[in-house]
Order: structure tokens, then sequence, then C-alpha cells
């Protein structure tokens, strides 16, 4: 039993930006750090690296040097990384986790949260054609694991994940028939000031310009997907115009040929694991819906635990290498008494002020939510279309419970990740007034009957 | 049709069976990764309908993936493959 | 002017959800009925809790209590249907030699009634249910049971009712503030959204309903909270088809609790019932404990619980787990649910108690209370369960 159960003074989930550099600066001043992370290799969604033994130049964004630069520091450190963890329970100095089919417990004193975030999902038709993906799910295919998504891409959705979507399917050689942003370009040149007054990302912004310019592949702004079809795989897409909340105007409506299509429409910060905690979260439209709230120094509300990245709102790799660094200083200070460095709270306030106002052009359209037909499927779990989930809504309450116990759905094993994060402002229409904060339930991912028998005690 | 992006595929064959065919990816692939790259796209069929479903998220979030491997449901995109691996689709049987 | 009713049904779980239904059918259709909850329809014990329908028949009332309930959920299927109804009947485990022996009891019990149940052996077991553990010594097969969605229940239930009856209101999250009385008789509610006046108030707030008769100034009402662990699987993986109840869970569910509800130091038990669900999912339950409101997993009790319910079908311990979550069932001090008038308030009446099996009872309970306010004859004898037997 005892080699299913790890110690540590810190544990952390995550080994993206945030997750890496919290762990190396812990690391670096001696801390015992045992990381958890569910994919094969560190580098979390934005840094994928490919797997051992493959060779490829991708071309790479700018803001990449310092993801290899984390990479390296991470590798070299003597922090132990646990990846193919799936960790479905936490308590305070308790993380259970599902790993290469055994059941095993980490312990330690002190927890960070950095599980990053997943692509907001807006149903519209034959959106669960095979073929049609999330950004991040065509980003991973790519840079994670150099595999080419199909011949001819169309990108949808709203807000700055679009480019890196489209340069990946670029550097697999795809042709990219359409990059649709739904936003306004007048709505998105809010974000130029921002952008424009941060080297970096001013700087990532004209590579990408140039990436795409250089394949012929210019966006286009307030236009989106109506629908898509095929014969057991995507074949074909309607597109068109929205206005400037997001409606679609079905007068624009044109069809194009296309065998993979990738969708995102913002980002959804990943809290289940601090909600099973306790941890105090907030609305926060801007960074992508309920956060965590922290202190100035990264601090929950629960004594112990410590977050970074977009776990406490969407804000992007610089900030998670911000946040995760001033956490891991926060920690330092409550172990060792060290000072927190003065400069690394203000990169992470110069961060944090770049990153909203750079997303706050980019905030969710509500009119998006009229793509989907009475027909759509809204849950995919569990085939709920949404004239069942409006009907729920009508008779049970049009809270995200009530929906849930109105029509399942949200009650499949995605527990609500995908559909939950339009489940309301879909089924209630008109009357939909705010999202509720999710109840979270273990096991917090999915996992075998076995693991949570033979999960470790103590 | 070109499956993978020169130089990411030197890596050692791994071979497994899905839906009863022979089939093969590469060490350090997930099962989800090695079936695209295979040209297999229709990972589980949906409950209510048997409607095709595929990877949706690619990143353990959707449960789009599920596959039986070896008798066992799994996620298809956090799965690596093994030699001898038996793969079947998901869902409704 | 304040909003009026001729009745209000506070509480949106199944019970007050079955008693608007079944209002709706006896009374006039221009009768004014408003069903209250102060969260969403179903969202509380009814949207957490196992769907089974279980003939018990321990005596001869038990027996037409549940059976004729079973019939009811039936017709509702005929009529209604959409919330998942399975017949899939029951089969009694166990396996050891002093359960085993409760088999032939059961079946006894059973005949006497004019229906019965079958004694499986191991290979027909086998038969039946490939997916159990090889070792069982046999098991008791009793066709009448069956399986529904609870919340799903609820709707089909209250959807039937506004058909026939289009002064039927249902108005979720909105909570009950008060209730207002003229002396001995009921006026009405307050609530958030405003003050409704009724002649008829009835209280289906299952282990909230001590604190809706506080609020009518009423003396306490013996419900305690019983707090149980449930567990679901992913779809397609469930190993079994039939409904499965370890056989001491009669005794353990049903038979005298040794523990007093009031106190908080009860370890808690657990028996195993499992249900198949239509999507090829499984419901595994089943644990008791009294602990008061409290709803955080007790991780020792679940353990234990998929733990045993692996031992009758091995198959489980591979299943992948979706969810696991903790409801309160209503219990009351003296095993029998309470429907009917409060004694000492004209107008107010109760339906509540049902324990574990709420969703079993729903439909009779809902049918006894709805002839005993419109004055007809009841189906089967209402008088053990009146309200007035905690009345001194």
């Amino acid at each position: 039993m005892s080699g299913n159960v790890l110690d540590a003074d810190v544990g952390i989930v995550g080994a993206g930006p945030g997750g890496m550099a919290a762990a190396a600066a812990l690391a670096a001043a001696g801390l015992r750090v045992v990381v958890l992370d569910e994919a094969p290799r560190a580098g979390g969604q934005i840094f994928r690296q490919l797997p051992e033994g493959a060779h490829a130049h991708l071309a790479e964004p700018p803001s990449h040097d310092a993801g290899h630069v984390l990479l390296t520091a991470f590798a070299q450190s003597r922090v132990q990384l646990v990846s193919g963890a799936t960790v479905w329970d936490v308590r305070p100095g308790r993380l259970w986790f599902e790993h290469d089919g055994a059941s095993k417990l980490l312990r330690c004193q002190r927890i960070v949260l950095a599980p990053g975030a997943y692509d907001r999902c807006i149903p519209f038709p034959g959106w669960t054609l095979p073929g049609v993906l999330t950004a991040g799910a065509l980003q991973v295919m790519v840079r994670g694991f150099g595999v080419v998504p199909g011949q001819r891409a169309l990108v949808v959705g709203s807000g700055p994940l679009l480019l890196p979507t489209v340069t990946a399917l670029l550097a697999a050689g795809v042709k990219v028939v359409a990059a649709l942003e739904a936003s306004s370009r007048w709505r998105a040149l809010r974000a130029l000031p921002a952008v424009l007054g941060n080297g970096t990302r001013a700087r990532e912004a004209f590579w990408y310009a140039r990436q795409l310019l250089r394949a012929g592949v210019r966006l286009q702004w307030g236009w989106t997907v109506f629908g898509c079809e095929g014969d057991g795989r995507v074949q074909r897409a309607t597109i068109g115009k929205v206005d400037a909340n997001g409606r679609p105007r079905r007068d624009t409506a044109r069809t194009i040929d296309v065998d993979v299509v990738g969708a995102g429409f913002g980002l959804v910060p990943s809290i289940e694991l601090g909600l099973r905690l306790g941890c105090r979260a907030q609305w926060n439209a801007v960074r992508g819906g309920h956060c965590l709230v922290v202190d100035g120094e990264q601090r929950t509300s629960v004594a112990g635990v410590f977050v970074a990245g977009e776990i406490a709102g969407i804000g992007g790799s610089a900030v998670a290498i911000a946040e995760g660094e001033l956490a891991a200083a926060a920690i330092l200070r409550e172990v060792k008494g060290t000072a927190v460095p003065s400069a690394v709270v203000q990169r992470v306030q110069r961060e944090r002020r770049a990153a909203d106002a750079m997303l706050a052009a980019f905030a969710p359209l509500p009119g998006l939510h009229e793509l989907a037909q009475p027909d759509t499927i809204v849950c995919r779990c569990e085939d709920v279309p949404l004239a069942r989930a409006q009907a729920a809504a009508a008779l049970h309450g049009d809270s995200l419970r009530a929906i849930k116990v109105g029509c399942r759905a949200g009650m499949g094993p995605c527990q609500a990740r995908i559909c939950g994060p339009s489940l309301q402002a879909l089924a209630c229409g008109q009357h939909y007034r705010a999202m509720d904060l999710p109840v979270v339930q273990v096991p917090l991912k999915v996992v075998r009957s076995a693991t949570i028998v033979d999960a470790p005690t103590g | 049709m070109k499956r993978r992006i020169d130089g990411t595929g030197d890596r050692p064959a791994v071979a497994f069976t899905f839906a009863g065919q022979p089939c093969s990816g590469r060490a350090g692939d997930t099962v989800a990764m090695a079936l695209w790259a295979a040209g297999e796209a229709v990972l589980r069929q949906s409950s209510k309908d048997g409607a095709p479903r595929s990877v949706l998220c690619n990143m353990g979030i959707c449960y789009e993936c599920l596959v039986v491997v070896d008798g066992v449901t799994v996620r298809a995109c956090t799965t690596l493959v093994r030699e001898g691996m038996r793969i079947e689709r998901g869902g409704r049987p | 002017m304040a909003e009026t009713a001729d009745l209000i049904v506070v509480g949106g779980g199944i019970i007050g959800c079955s008693v608007v239904h079944h209002l709706a059918q006896l009374l006039d259709r221009s009768t004014r009925i408003l069903l209250l909850d102060r969260g969403p329809v179903a969202g509380a014990t009814s949207g957490s809790c196992m769907g089974h329908l279980m003939v018990t028949p321990d005596d001869a009332q038990e027996y037409a209590f549940t059976a004729r309930s079973v019939q009811l959920w039936r017709e509702l299927n005929e009529r209604q249907g959409g919330f998942d109804y399975n017949p899939t009947g029951a089969l009694y485990l166990a396996d050891d030699p002093t359960d085993v022996e409760l088999f032939a009891v059961l079946q006894q019990q059973f005949a006497e009634h004019g229906d019965r149940a079958d004694l499986l052996d191991p290979r027909q077991l086998r038969e039946l249910e490939p997916g159990l553990a090889h070792d069982l010594p046999g098991a008791l097969f009793y066709a009448g049971d069956g399986v529904v969605l609870p919340m799903l229940a609820c709707g089909a239930m209250l959807r039937e009712a506004q058909r026939l009856n289009q002064h039927v209101v249902v108005r979720p999250h909105c909570a009950v503030t008060g209730i207002d009385r003229d002396g001995d008789r009921i006026r009405g509610v307050r609530t958030e959204q405003g003050v409704i006046a009724a002649p008829i108030v009835v209280n289906a707030t299952g282990v909230w309903s001590p604190e809706l008769a506080a609020m009518a100034g009423q003396p306490r009402l013996p419900i305690h909270p019983r707090a149980g662990n449930l567990v679901i699987t992913g779809h397609h993986v469930s190993p079994i088809r039939t409904q499965l109840l370890e056989v001491g869970y009669i005794r353990f569910a049903h038979s005298a609790a040794k523990v007093d509800p009031t106190r908080t130091d009860d370890a808690g038990g657990h028996a195993v019932n499992m249900q198949p669900q239509t999507n090829g999912g499984c419901l595994i339950g089943s644990t008791r404990q009294f602990r008061g409101m409290d709803r955080e997993l007790n991780r020792e009790l679940l353990h234990r619980s998929l733990l045993r319910a692996q031992r009758y079908a091995p198959g489980l311990a591979d299943a992948p787990i979706v969810r696991t979550w903790v409801g309160l069932r209503p219990y009351s001090i003296d095993k029998h649910p309470l429907i009917g008038p409060w004694p000492l308030l004209r107008g107010l009446w109760i339906a509540t108690g049902h324990e574990g099996l709420g969703i079993t009872l729903a439909p009779i309970t809902g049918r006894l209370l709805a002839q005993q306010i419109a004055g007809q004859p009841t189906d089967i004898d209402h008088t053990p369960y009146l309200p007035a037997r905690f009345v001194q």
C-alpha cells in the first residue's frame, strides 16, 4: 500500500505554466514538490510537447520562448512529476488520484491548484458530428502529437485563442478555408491599447498577423458558424454574419466544404478542485465565469490552498507563470519566513491588467446562444436537445440545478463541464439572470469503482 | 492523404486492434490520436440514438471519446496506446 | 390585492407533485392549485434518491399500500410516460445462511396476499443475471417491482395535472417564509414573492416539514433526516438488468432502528440496492445514517457500500463512477408516513415521512390525501397514516 502513498511539502495539480513555475521555484528553495498532471508530458495545453522521440520544428509564437525556458527549468528541478494522473478527490493536505490503473494518495502540507481551463462550447446544429472539435483540441492534436487534423479546416469562435488554432493548422499543412471571429472588428479594437502597451503581447500579435498574411488567411470579423452537416463526419458548414450581440443574421448564410471544424468561444476556468475544497469563488464574466477568489499572494479562502493561472480567471500563460512564482513566494514566506519580492507581486498585477483589458473585447456574446435550434443537442453526454432543456427550465425552475433535474442535462460523465457554462442561458432564454455556481461531487473526474474502493487512507 | 506532420511519427510502432481490425499507432500516442492518424474518427455511439461521436476536447474533459480498452471504459484522449490493446467503440452497444 | 388560491401545496418533491397531480384529478377543474418550492421542482430529496417501486409484503395493510401505489405508477406510465419507467422486477440476494432463510419467509408473505415470488437456484440465477458473482446461493425473484427516474416523474405528474386543470400553477424558487392563521384556522402563506391567501395548505416538505410546521406555530413533527450515499456509473456498463436488493435490506431499511434519530453519533449502515438505468448505467445504494441535515459525502460508508456491491457484481470494479452524492430521507419515528389533516390547525394537511419508500408510495399518498380533501372514500384504509396519531 505504501507505494501508493506519496508525501510532499507541496502538492501541485497541473504541469502547465502556473504549476511548473510554482514547482520549479519551490523545489529550488529545497521543498519536496510533487506535481500531478493528466497529460502524458509536462507543458499544459499551451506548452504541449510532442511525444518523446518525435522530431519536428513547428512554427511557434514568441510567447513560447518562456515556455521552453520553463520546461527546461522544470525538467532540471527535483520536482517529482506524475503524468497521467487523474485527481478525483481533494481535501486540505490530501489529493487522491488514479494513476496507471492504481488508486493513489498524495499527502502534503500545502496545495497549489493550477488545473488550467477548458474551451467554452456554444452549441450549434451539427456540432456533435465527428470532425467538429474545440479549438484547444486541434492545438493539442498538432502540437502535442503531430497529427494532421484534416485537409480543409474552418476555425470559428471568439477571442485570442483562434489565432494559435489557425497557426497550428497551418503548421500541420491544413488548408484553413475560413477563420471566423464572432466579435466585430470595432469591438476587438478595444483590446488594442492593452496589446500595444505590453511588449510581449504586441510582438505576439505581430507574429500571428505575419503568419496569417503569409498563408493568405484573413480573419473575418463578425462571422460565425450557423451549422455543420455530413454523413457520419463533418463535410459542410454553413457560415454567416452575426450582429453586434452575436445574433445570427440568417440572410447572410452560405455553405462551404470542410472536413474539420475548430470551435473556441473563449475559455472556462477549471475551478472544480477549489470548489470541492470549499474555496470562495466569484463571477467574473471577462475572466470566463466563476473564478476562485485570491488574496494579493494567490491564497484562496481555505488555509494551505494556493492557486495559479486560469483557475483564478482566464489570463493566459504570462499571467499563469507570474502567479505560479507568486504562489511559490507566498508559500516560502509561510514556510521559511522569506519576504515576497514586490517585483513578483507587481508582475502579476501588470499581467492581469493587460489580460483583462484584452479579454474584455471578447467577452461572450449572448446572441450566439441563438445558434442552437430546438433539436440541437445541448448536453452531449445525456443527449438532451435544447427544447427539452427549455421545457425543464419552464417547469422545474430557472436554476442550473432545476434544469439538470428536469432533463438530466449535465448529469453525464463530463459532469457539466461542456454544457454547464451555457446551459442556463440556453434553457432560460430571456429569463436568464445569472449563472449559478456549479455543485461539485466526488469523483471530480470519472474513475473506476475500484479506485474509490481501494483509495488509500491516512 | 498525409496524417502525421513530417518527423513526428519517428517513433516505434504499436500494434493494437480497433473494432476487431488490426491497427497501429506510435509509442507516445494516445488512443484517440493513434486512431485519428489511422483515419478512424468515430469513437463511440451516443446513448440515445447511436449517432457517431468523436474527440471533442482532446484534453480529458468532455468524455466524448469514451472507448472500451480490454473491457474497461476509458477516455481515448488520456489513455496511451500499448502493444496488443483490444479497443472497441464506446457508448451504445 | 393579495394573491389567492384554493389550495397551496408546499414542497415540489415527488410527494408534493403527486398531491397536486391527484388534486387536479379529483377536484373541480376550476380549482386553483398552487405548488411552491424554495428550490427547483425535484431539486432536493426527489432529485437525489433511488427510484425503486417496491412492493413490501410484510402485512396486508403494507401490501395493499405499496401494491396499489405501484399499480398507479404503471397507469401513469401508460397515460403519460417520460420518466424511464422500467418494470425490471426485483432480485432479493443474500450471501450468508441466515439471510438466505429469509427468502422462504418473504416468498410465503407474497403468497399470503395472493401474489407470488420465485426461488431461483444458482443456475437459474446465473441465467437471469450472468453478471452476478457465481458463488451466490440463489435468490428470490419478484416480478412486480420496477424502477423510475423520480426527477422526471415529478415533471410527468405536474404536466398531466396542468393538462387536466389549467389553474394548476407551479412556482419553483419561491420560499415560504411564514404561515398566516386566523385562530385555529389557516389563512395562507407568506413567501419571498408576497402573501398568498388560501384556506388549505399541504405540508409536503419532507425533511423540512418540521420547519414548516413550526412556522405555523405547531408542535415539532416526528420527522428526522436519514442520509443516504448514492453512486452512479457511466452508461452501458451495468452488470445487471434487474433491480437487486440484499434481502437484509428489508430488515435494515424497514425494521425498528436501534438508533435514536436525534443523536448525531450514528455510525450508519448499508445494504446493497442496485438499479439498472435505461441508459445502461447502474445506480448503487444504499446507506443509512442519522446525522442531521449534513449532506457531505461519507467516504467510509461509500467505500463499504461499493465494496459490498462489487461482492455481488464483481464486474462493477471496472465500472466508471460518474457521481456520488447524499440524499436525505424523511424518516418518521414510527416508520409510517403522515398523510392527512393536522388536527391542531384547520386547513393544514400533511404528507411526509416516507423515508426510503417515498418514490414507491408517492402516487398512493397523493391519492389518499386528495381523496380526504375531496371528501371521497379512499382507495385503501388511510387511518394508519393519519397524523393525528402523534397528537395527544
